[in-house]
C-alpha cells in the first residue's frame, strides 16, 4: 500500500544511530555505559511491547535475557568464541529457540494465566541457576573483552567499540521487528487483542499468532540479555529474576507501545532515574520504583509517548477543522 | 512404613501452609476478578507483624497462646488496615481496566509493601520460633513433629470451615456469592456490590498476614520471601480453578502431596514438582479441577 512512502521510524532509527556514532568519542563514558545498558533493556522490552499488544502481559521475559547473557558466558568460558557478532547472533538464536520451545505451550493461555505461567517459568529457571555448577552459581561468570571480525580493541578504544556496537545492534533488530510489525502479520498480533474470535474466523490461527510474537519477543530478548552480558562483562542468575521482567515492564508502562521507538526513551530514562536514584536513596529503589509505576498506571496508562500522539491528533484534527471551515466559507 | 507416615504428615502440613497462603488470593480473585500479586506482601507484611507482636509479647512474659493470639491480632488489623487503604486508595480506580494494567499495579503495591517490610528490618532475617519450640515435639508413626506445625494442620481446617460457614450459610455469604456470580445483577436486586468488593479486598488481606503470622515462627522472615508465595499460591490456586474456596482446597491436597512424595522419594526434583502439577492440570482443564468452563465472547 504505501511501500513507496518513507518509513519515518527507520529514518529516524538510522539517524540516532548515526548521530550517536559520530559523536561517540565526545560523550562522556559513564553515559555510554548507561547508554550500553539502555540499548539492552531497549531490545527485550520490545519484546514485552509486542506481547502487549496481542493483550498478554509476560512476567518472564527476564527468562530469556538470562539465557542470551549467559550464552555469551559459556561460549566464552567453554567455546573459546569471542566474536561480539557471532555471539549475539547464537544468543539470539538460542533465546528465540527456547522462546519457540516454551510458546508451544504456553501460546494456548491469556491473560493472568499467561503472566502467571511465564512468571513461574522464569522463577524455575532463577532457582535452578543459583544451584547449577555450570552456571558459576549464584556469583554468575564473567566475559573476557569482545572481538570485532577479528580486531580486537582494548583499553579505551574496546569501551567506544563496545558502545557503538551496542547502538547498531540495537538499531539492526529495532528495523527488522519495525518492519515485521508493519507487516500485515505484525498488524494481527494487535487484532489479537482487539478480539480473538474474530481473527479466527478471519482465517487466521490466534495461537500461531501468539507463539509467533513469543518467539520474536523471546528473539528480542535474547539479544538484548547479551548486549547486556558484553556491556556489563558479567552475567548472573539476577538476569532471570522477575524484578528483570518488572523493569521491561516499567518501560514499556512508561514509554507506550506507539513504536518500537519508545522503549528506547524509557529505557534510557529507566537507567538514568535508577543510577540517580541509587545515588539519593539506595535502599528505597523499589518503592520509588513501584510508586512511579503506579502512578502512571493511574494517571496515564497509555504511557507518555500517548501525549505526543494526543497531540499530534489535536494538530491534525485543528488543521481539517479550519479547512474545512475555509472549504465552506469560499 | 515410616516413609509413608512421614510422606502423609509432610503432605498434611505443607498442605495446610498452601491453602492458608491461597485462600485469600482465590477469594480476592473470585469477587473482583483480579490477580492480586501483593497478596504475596501482604504476607511478609504479616510475617514481620507476627515477629514483632510474638517478641513483643514474649519480652512481657505472656505465655505460648497468648503470644499467637497477640500474633494473629496484630497480623489481622495490619491486614484490615492495608486493605482498606489499597483498595479505596488504588483498586476503586481500576475496576474495568484492561488486566494486563490491573496486574502491574499489584506488582507496583507487591514493590512497594515489600521494600517497606524490608526497611522495617533493615534487611536482616528475624527469628520468633518461641512458640514453635515452646510447644515441643509430638510422635506420629515412629517419627517425631512439632506440635505447631501438626496444629496448624487444624488451623487450617478450621479456617476452611469458616470460611465455607459464612459462604454458604450466612446472609454476607449469599451477597458475596452473588456478586461472583453476577455483579450487575446483584446490584439491581439491592446488593452494595462496592462494599462487597472492599469488604472481600479487606478479608483477603487479613488472611494473607495472617498466613504470614502463623509462618513466621517456622521460618527466618527476609525481606523478599513474598515472591514465592504469590507464584505457589496461584499454582494451588488455578490447579482448583481461580475463584474457588473449595478448589483452593483441593488443590492444596494435591500439590501438598506432590511435593512431599517428590521430597521424600526425588528431592531433586522438589522444587519442580508444583509446576509439573500446574502444568499438568492446566494442559487437560484450562480453567482448573473446580471451575465451570466459560461460554467464548464474540
Amino acid at each position: 500500500m504505501s511501500g513507496r512512502r518513507i518509513d519515518w521510524t527507520i529514518v529516524a532509527m538510522l539517524a540516532i544511530a548515526l548521530i550517536v556514532t559520530l559523536s561517540a568519542s565526545f560523550i562522556p563514558n559513564w553515559i555510554r555505559f548507561l547508554g550500553q545498558l539502555a540499548a539492552s533493556t531497549a531490545l527485550a522490552s520490545v519484546g514485552v511491547m509486542i506481547l502487549l499488544r496481542a493483550g498478554l502481559l509476560s512476567f518472564g521475559q527476564s527468562l530469556f535475557y538470562f539465557i542470551g547473557g549467559y550464552i555469551v558466558a559459556l561460549l566464552g568460558k567453554y567455546g573459546g568464541v569471542t566474536d561480539a557478532f557471532a555471539v549475539v547472533v547464537a544468543a539470539a538464536a538460542g533465546a528465540g529457540l527456547a522462546a519457540v520451545a516454551l510458546g508451544f505451550l504456553l501460546a494456548t493461555y491469556r491473560g493472568i494465566f499467561f503472566s502467571m505461567l511465564t512468571l513461574a517459568v522464569s522463577m524455575v529457571m532463577f532457582g535452578v541457576a543459583t544451584k547449577v555448577r555450570l552456571f558459576g552459581g549464584s556469583d554468575g561468570l564473567n566475559i573476557g573483552l569482545m572481538s570485532y571480525f577479528g580486531h580486537r580493541p582494548r583499553g579505551v578504544d574496546a569501551q567506544w567499540t563496545g558502545f557503538v556496537f551496542c547502538i547498531w545492534t540495537w538499531t539492526g533488530f529495532g528495523i527488522a521487528t519495525h518492519v515485521f510489525l508493519r507487516s500485515r502479520f505484525g498488524r494481527l498480533i494487535g487484532a489479537v487483542a482487539d478480539n480473538e474470535i474474530r481473527v479466527e474466523y478471519l482465517g487466521f490461527s490466534v495461537r500461531r499468532i501468539v507463539w509467533v510474537a513469543y518467539g520474536i519477543a523471546g528473539i528480542l530478548a535474547g539479544a538484548g540479555g547479551a548486549l547486556a552480558g558484553l556491556s556489563a562483562r558479567h552475567v548472573d542468575p539476577q538476569f532471570a529474576y522477575w524484578t528483570t521482567a518488572g523493569d521491561f515492564i516499567f518501560v514499556v508502562l512508561l514509554s507506550g507501545q506507539a513504536s518500537v521507538l519508545s522503549p528506547a526513551f524509557g529505557a534510557f530514562l529507566l537507567e538514568i532515574l535508577r543510577s540517580y536514584a541509587s545515588a539519593w536513596f539506595p535502599d528505597q529503589w523499589q518503592s520509588v520504583f513501584g510508586a512511579m509505576m503506579l502512578a502512571i498506571v493511574l494517571f496515564l496508562p497509555a504511557g507518555l509517548d500517548h501525549l505526543i500522539v494526543l497531540s499530534g491528533l489535536a494538530l491534525r484534527k485543528r488543521v481539517t477543522r479550519r479547512s474545512l471551515v475555509q472549504g465552506a466559507s469560499s | 512404613m515410616t516413609t509413608l507416615s512421614a510422606i502423609i504428615v509432610d503432605a498434611a502440613s505443607f498442605a495446610a501452609w498452601l491453602f492458608l497462603v491461597a485462600v485469600g488470593l482465590t477469594l480476592v480473585f473470585g469477587v473482583l476478578r483480579l490477580l492480586n500479586i501483593a497478596h504475596g506482601a501482604f504476607y511478609s507484611v504479616g510475617a514481620y507483624a507476627g515477629v514483632f507482636a510474638i517478641g513483643a509479647s514474649a519480652s512481657l512474659g505472656w505465655g505460648i497462646a497468648l503470644q499467637l493470639v497477640a500474633a494473629i491480632v496484630v497480623a489481622c488489623l495490619m491486614g484490615a488496615l492495608i486493605g482498606l487503604l489499597i483498595e479505596r486508595s488504588v483498586l476503586k480506580r481500576l475496576y474495568g481496566y484492561p488486566e494486563a494494567l490491573v496486574l502491574i499495579a499489584t506488582y507496583a503495591l507487591f514493590l512497594i509493601l515489600d521494600d517497606l517490610t524490608g526497611m522495617v528490618s533493615a534487611g536482616q532475617s528475624l527469628y520468633a520460633s518461641q512458640p514453635r519450640d515452646g510447644l515441643g515435639q509430638i510422635t506420629i508413626g515412629g517419627l517425631q513433629y512439632p506440635v505447631y506445625d501438626v496444629g496448624l494442620i487444624g488451623i487450617s481446617l478450621l479456617l476452611a470451615l469458616a470460611v465455607w460457614y459464612t459462604l454458604e450459610r450466612t446472609r454476607i455469604g449469599r451477597c458475596v456469592t452473588a456478586v461472583v456470580f453476577d455483579s450487575e445483577i446483584s446490584a439491581a436486586m439491592g446488593i452494595h456490590v462496592g462494599r462487597i468488593k472492599t469488604g472481600t479486598f479487606i478479608v483477603g488481606a487479613m488472611l494473607g498476614c495472617l498466613a504470614g503470622a502463623l509462618t513466621a515462627p517456622k521460618i527466618a522472615v527476609s525481606p523478599g520471601m513474598g515472591v514465592e508465595v504469590i507464584v505457589i499460591a496461584f499454582a494451588v490456586v488455578v490447579v482448583g480453578g481461580l475463584g474457588s474456596i473449595a478448589g483452593a482446597l483441593l488443590g492444596a491436597i494435591i500439590i501438598g502431596l506432590a511435593r512431599s512424595v517428590t521430597a521424600h522419594l526425588a528431592p531433586e526434583l522438589e522444587i519442580f514438582a508444583v509446576y509439573f502439577v500446574m502444568a499438568g492440570v492446566l494442559a487437560f482443564r484450562p480453567y482448573g479441577l473446580l471451575a465451570p468452563a466459560e461460554a467464548r465472547r464474540i
